[in-house]
């Protein structure tokens, strides 16, 4: 027998029974692999939807004229003379900025009409702040051709339009006064989100400016920053740089459902993991018992030749330590095995999506483990492990394993 | 030289509804390289007596001194270490831990008393050829017969030179000539290295080569002979 007895001793015991070892060592792999996976997948949602909702057009940061998220109205507007898209695209951290004239609308077509909110927008800068132009499915995107407009598939049904049909357009200009156009349509997308489908629609920035006498105003600067967590930092430091007039927020900001929800979502789960936690403790107490029990005459032997009460109890933790270690080693490596190409391809959940294209998640989620969950279950399993066995190995000296020899 | 004394050993069970006195005012003295018997019926309180004497148990009231020492003012640690250092224990059946061989089990006190890996293995040995069990070392407890298993267990009750071995029935498992055969083996400890014995049995082959024989009957001693 090599030096550490103990742990001789403990792991010798284990291979004894390879069936019980075998099922706690699974309930300990399971349990890894579905704190692990759910949290991958609940990460990977809220991502999505958070990351969705930024390329549909929300971006990182926005500015406003001050009043103009109160009071969506068209004559709060920014004065294109001002400069700040050049001033900003100057900072550094900053990526794109795009100009958006935004305004609520009406649309119809010969046989009916929605209300829209419409994007004016320059079609290359957009390109670089907003996703839409990648989610075109028929046409093209905005080319900067005169009336164009892209609209989404649902909202194309609803006008009963299709490509190269004519919408006409209209809205307040910034005196109230309605105008209207008309515009053909060059470009049909579907995104993520069937709400966002049926209720936006964009055009070249010029034809909208024109159409409601604005001249080179806009209403939105959209900023796409290099990493999102940049954002909260920017948004201080352009505020400072373009004064009280205007308002800067970021998407934290701009979606606080969103980020409450995805904050939710990760408290719930410490609950989940909790729950998971616990069915482990159980698990473990009730087979440690058993072992426990069943051994409780070869204790006293133990003890009879001078093994300690604290040594035994040491024995029967570390037997527990020892199935732990390795069910969390093996749980995170096979768990590893299976998540890592998903969190490449993907996992397609188009068989229930309905629900999750109506969050704005798209069918095909990718899992992203956080390292805090990863790092917690290496230290928290091990541990769960040997707590489940603090009750057992009490029990075993309580029992008294001297007596137990006594009779035979 | 006394090795273990007693004083008006009273030990009444309680755990059960009707309390059960198993020992009742027991008075002995072990002295160093005595072969003694605790000879008695089932039911006498054979196994509650060697308990007591190897503080694998308490009396309920009375007194055991160990080497002089009041073991009743032992803590716990340190009756544990009086095991270690002290006494050899041979019970009638499941002496060995399953998972270790014989060298192993032998070993194992040695390694409590934390006695370096080349020590271990020649005192080990030397007890595994003094028991004619050589061959055994290395195999486990289920590949034994009942007979091996009880070398096995002399071995390891003898390994660490303790003040006093105690036996509770060693042979009652045993055919008669395996049962002689063991005994003769501790005889031989007995004379050749002094090892102390302090048997209990109502095996007759036990008895008839005990040099001091107690015969135990309901708790109490019946008759103290020296041979
Ligand atoms: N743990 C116990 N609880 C209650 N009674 C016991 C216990 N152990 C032994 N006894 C009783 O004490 C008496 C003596 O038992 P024991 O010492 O085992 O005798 P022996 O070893 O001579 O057969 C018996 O009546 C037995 O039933
Ligand atoms: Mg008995």
């Amino acid at each position: 027998m090599t030096k550490n007895l103990l742990i001789n001793l403990a792991w010798r015991n284990i291979w004894r029974n390879k069936r019980r070892s075998a099922v706690v060592l699974s309930s300990i792999i399971v349990g890894v692999a579905a704190t692990i996976s759910m949290d991958g997948l609940t990460n990977g949602m809220t991502y999505q939807m958070l990351f969705n909702q930024i390329n549909l057009g929300t971006s990182h940061i926005q500015i406003h004229k001050t009043g103009y998220t109160d009071n969506r109205l068209v004559k709060n507007f920014i004065q294109g003379e001002l400069q700040l898209k050049a001033d900003i695209l100057r900072l550094p951290g900053v990526k794109a900025v795009s100009e958006r004239v935004v305004t609520f609308g009406l649309v119809s077509s010969a046989e009916s009409s929605a209300g829209i909110y419409v994007y004016g927008v320059d079609h290359k800068a957009e390109k670089r702040v907003s996703a839409i132009s990648g989610l075109i499915k028929e046409g093209n995107y905005l080319s900067g051709a005169e009336r164009e407009v892209v609209v989404g598939y649902e909202l194309a049904n609803k006008l009963n339009a299709g490509l190269g049909n004519k919408i006409i357009l209209m809205a307040n200009d910034p005196s109230g006064k309605i105008h209207s156009d008309v515009f053909r349509i060059s470009g049909l997308f579907e995104s993520f989100s069937s709400g966002f489908d049926k209720s936006y629609i964009f055009v070249n920035s010029d034809d909208l400016q024109n159409m409601l006498g604005l001249g080179n105003s806009y209403h939105e600067l959209a900023i796409i920053v290099a990493e999102p967590s940049l954002a909260e930092s920017l948004k201080s430091e352009i505020r400072s740089a373009v004064g009280s007039d205007f308002e800067v927020k970021t998407y934290r900001d701009i979606l606080p459902i969103l980020v409450m929800q995805i904050d939710l979502s990760r408290e719930s789960m410490w609950i989940v993991n909790m729950i998971i936690g616990i069915a482990l403790v159980f698990g473990i107490i009730n087979v440690m018992l058993m072992t426990v029990i069943e051994r409780i005459r070869e204790f006293g032997v133990l003890m009879a030749i001078g093994f300690s009460t604290g040594k035994l109890f040491s024995l029967i933790l570390l037997e527990a330590l020892i199935i732990g270690l390795s069910g969390t080693i093996i749980g995170l490596v096979i768990t590893g095995l299976i998540h890592i190409p998903f969190s490449y391809t993907g996992i397609d959940f188009s068989w229930f999506s309905e629900g999750l294209v109506s969050l704005g998640v798209g069918a095909v989620i990718y899992p992203v483990v956080s390292y805090q969950t990863v790092l917690l279950t290496i230290i928290m399993t091990p541990m769960i492990a040997v707590a489940g066995a603090i009750y057992p190995a009490i029990k075993a000296i309580r029992l008294q394993p001297v007596a137990a020899i006594r009779h035979y | 030289m006394e090795i273990i004394r007693s004083e008006n050993l009273d030990k009444i069970y309680k755990d059960n509804w009707v309390p059960v006195q198993a020992l009742k005012n027991i008075n002995l003295t072990v002295k160093k390289g005595d072969y003694m018997v605790i000879a008695g019926p089932s039911g006498s309180g054979k196994t509650t007596l060697l308990n007591l004497l190897g503080a694998l148990d308490k009396p309920t009231s009375g007194k055991i001194f160990f080497e002089g020492a009041d073991i009743s003012k032992k803590t716990v640690k340190e009756l544990s270490g009086l095991r270690l250092n002290k006494l050899g224990f041979i019970f009638q059946a499941y002496n060995l831990i399953p998972v270790l061989s014989a060298i192993e089990n032998i070993e194992f006190s040695l390694m409590l008393l934390g006695k370096p890996e080349a020590l271990r293995r020649k005192l080990s040995l030397n007890a595994l050829r003094d028991l004619g069990i050589e061959e055994l070392a290395n195999k486990r407890p289920n590949e034994m017969s009942g007979g091996q298993q009880q070398r096995v267990a002399v071995a390891r009750a003898i390994v660490n030179d303790p003040s006093v071995v105690l036996a509770d029935e060693p042979t009652a498992n045993l055919d008669t000539a395996t049962g002689s055969n063991l005994l003769d083996l501790m005889d031989e400890m007995n004379r050749s290295k002094n090892i102390t014995f302090l048997f209990s049995s109502h095996d007759p082959q036990v008895i008839e080569r005990a040099r001091i024989l107690i015969r135990l009957r309901d708790g109490q001693i019946e008759s103290v002979q020296t041979k």
